[in-house]
């Protein structure tokens, strides 16, 4: 005899099944179509300047990662607009990362092989580059991370690799005697974001070693206070760094960490001078505590002198506020400059060096693009021009900024290369 | 196949590793929150050992299994006195703390990361990730693994039918561990480049969701609780910043229809009665 309910369940167990099965198959499915679609688009597609870029538009760095999204597509209208280069228009394929090492290594193979990119623009972190740069080195595919100031990243991963960024090391030589001299610095407190790779090389290696070249005291150089990404109350380790009271605090974390920190030091009086390196830079970072001083390195703000720069502020500005997901008075940062001028390097390349845009070409193509960034002098960035040096860092001109009441102003203006030559 | 299908082939092979880590430890009732600091052992124990000492990469893998599956047992008698949720906090802190550790550890590169590593192919990702499987598989037809059952059901009653539940317990911890220690050492010569970052809470939560996707009652369910979790974020990227959102949805979807995972017992033993009832 069959048990009604019993029937009921086997029918709601069957269903579940398919509904496993179903969906299961419906995402292979979409996945195999649209592969097969690229594959024909690429196949009908009249000859593109195709290039890469991996961004973080999720996670931790989404602002920077949607601002550089706006940006890449305004340098794709602009240059499309007079017609694109030599008449092949330029196509940028953007991926999001979501500042994920092991994702932004598998976008590096996705854009060398099914994209088949002449070069990338990305990722965006140091931890996604590590990762990233040897992908693209065995795919013989230029990368030019936007971001990256991590000690040695891209040289170890040479001949492939390259940063439009200087050193956090090259750029604290400039940015702590200016401190300790506009300040009367003669102690710090260092405070960081432990989980942060970059943040952990400033405040534990870099800081630390210029900090005591320049005579100055670190309070607490033996155990640097540190908190974690993403934590949200930050109040006990200001507390200790109010305890420890030194002239100026060493932050060694992003801007959207550092805001955490800046703000709980103003709301506990702690108005002190903050130093950082370049991840402190950001409109977002002005707003949380105005009175506060904050210096740091920049190889772009928005206000700094020249044509170039001045028309790219101008262009991008009003494009970044109207971008969905981004802070009202959003402003263009570094790391959009610096996107901006590496895509613009690669059509450059285009339009010099003889890039076929044939795909049995591609592989000499890359080459092509290689040899001129290797090669590359005096190129014309937006702050002045640029070039790189045999470890694929940017020699390029740099400013220390001070942010104060709302804006950056510039107060040193330096050069990345060998003896502040070369820009 | 491409290298970016390759690339993905690679990161579910992983994935599968870390799901089969998290999945022996469940099988006697234990979830723990803590097993990429096991991967982390792993990772940076293969690494050291083929670039300082030059030892051979599966020589190295094997050690590096055995290393984190005796950190595991150190860690399972502890986690005897613990259940539920604060058994899963626990591991969460010996997480953090592991990941603490590699991170002021100067041998191992600190913050810095760790690098030297050279490339592997896919196919030996495969051959660790299918010959573990495979073992877990005949585990489970092994009276061991009824054993497991038997703690996660009713650990006073195993208990009083003579089942030495101390060793069965500490052990699956030991087990899962040298599997999570080997799936850390495939990731580093997948990546190349290693650093604490990579093995935090987050790390941990994806091994767990692998198997609580995928289905929690049978190997092949973190196999497929993996590959979802690996190719899903890839193939939504059409939706561009929605993506993860979409992403999330999904999940959500899954688990309210298929709250033991997609995959269960079950579905095999029905698949096996239709099979025998066809004349």
């Amino acid at each position: 005899m069959r048990i009604p309910n019993e029937g009921g369940l086997e029918m709601k167990r069957r269903l579940s099944y398919w509904a496993a099965a179903i969906s299961a198959t419906a995402l292979m499915a979409g996945t195999t179509s649209s592969w097969a679609a690229s594959d024909v688009q690429s196949a009908a597609a009249p000859p593109e300047i195709e290039i890469g870029a991996i961004v973080p538009s999720s996670g931790p760095f989404a602002e920077w990662g949607k601002a550089n999204t706006i940006t890449l597509k305004m340098l794709e209208d602009k240059v499309n607009a007079v017609g694109g280069v030599n008449g092949a228009k330029l196509h940028i394929v953007i991926y999001d990362d979501g500042a994920r090492p092991a994702q932004a290594a598998n976008l590096v193979r996705k854009l060398a092989d099914d994209d088949k990119v002449l070069a990338i623009a990305g990722p965006l972190t140091s931890s996604a580059a590590e990762v990233a740069f040897p992908v693209a080195n065995q795919a013989k595919l230029v990368a030019t991370s936007q971001a990256s100031s991590k000690p040695g990243v891209a040289a170890n991963n040479r001949p492939w690799a390259f940063r439009n960024t200087v050193d956090e090391g090259v750029l604290a030589k400039s940015t702590v005697p200016y401190f300790k001299k506009a300040f009367g610095i003669r102690s710090v407190a260092i405070v960081y974001d432990a989980k942060d790779a970059v943040s952990t090389a400033i405040a534990n290696r870099v800081m630390p070693a210029i900090v005591k070249d320049n005579g100055i005291n670190i309070v607490n150089g033996a155990s640097p206070i540190s908190f974690n990404t993403g934590d949200i109350d930050v109040s006990a380790q200001v507390t200790a760094l109010k305890g420890l009271n030194p002239d100026g605090v060493v932050i060694g974390a992003d801007y959207s960490q550092a805001v955490t920190v800046i703000r709980e030091m103003k709301r506990q009086g702690f108005v002190k001078p903050v130093i950082g390196g370049t991840p402190l830079i950001s409109s977002a970072i002005l707003k949380a505590a105005p009175d506060l001083p904050i210096v740091a390195p920049a190889t772009y703000y928005p206000g700094v002198e020249g044509e170039g720069a001045a028309n790219f502020t101008k262009d991008l500005t009003p494009l970044l506020r109207k971008g969905s997901g981004l802070p009202a008075g959003i402003e263009p940062s570094m790391y959009d400059a610096n996107i901006y001028e590496i895509v613009s390097m690669y059509v450059d390349a285009v339009r010099k060096g003889g890039v076929a845009l044939q795909a049995p070409k591609l592989a000499s193509d890359r080459e092509r693009i290689m040899s001129y960034m290797t090669g590359l002098k005096g190129f014309r960035g937006l702050s002045g021009p640029i070039s790189f040096n045999k470890d694929g860092d940017a020699i390029k001109a740099f400013f220390v900024v001070l942010g104060k009441d709302g804006k950056w102003t510039e107060q040193v203006r330096g050069c990345s290369g060998p003896d502040g030559k070369g820009c | 196949m491409s290298t970016y299908a390759a690339g993905l082939s690679a990161d579910i092979g992983i994935a599968l590793l870390g799901g089969l880590s998290v999945y022996v430890i469940l099988a006697t009732g234990q979830l723990s929150l803590g097993n990429a600091a096991f991967m982390a052992v792993g990772a940076y124990l293969a690494s050291a050992l083929t670039v300082y000492a030059g030892l051979p990469l599966t020589a190295a893998l094997m050690l590096a299994g055995l290393a984190s599956g005796f950190l595991g047992v150190l860690v399972g008698f502890p986690a005897l006195r613990l259940r539920g949720i604060y058994l899963a906090m626990a591991t969460l802190g010996f997480g953090e703390m592991t990941r603490s550790f590699f991170l002021d550890f100067a041998p191992a590169g600190g913050a810095g990361g760790f690098r030297g590593m050279g490339p592997v192919s896919t196919a030996y990702i495969w051959a660790w990730s299918a010959s573990l499987l495979v073992g877990v598989v005949l585990l489970e037809r092994s009276r061991l693994w009824l054993e497991f059952r038997a703690v996660n059901d009713d650990e006073r009653a195993a208990d009083l039918i003579g089942l030495n539940t101390t060793a069965i317990k500490v052990g699956a911890f030991g087990l899962g561990a040298a599997i999570a220690g080997v799936a850390g050492g495939l990731f580093a010569y997948h990546q190349l480049y290693i650093e604490p970052g990579m093995f935090g809470f987050d790390r941990s939560i994806e091994m767990v969701l692998y198997v609580v996707l995928g289905g929690s009652t049978v190997a092949v369910g973190p196999l497929l609780g993996a590959t979802l979790l690996v190719l899903l974020p890839e193939f939504l990227r059409f939706l561009a910043d929605w993506r993860l959102a979409a992403f999330g949805a999904l999940l959500i979807l899954v688990l309210l229809f298929r709250r033991q995972g997609i995959i269960d017992r079950g579905m095999f033993r029905g698949l096996s009665r239709r099979k025998w009832a066809t004349p």
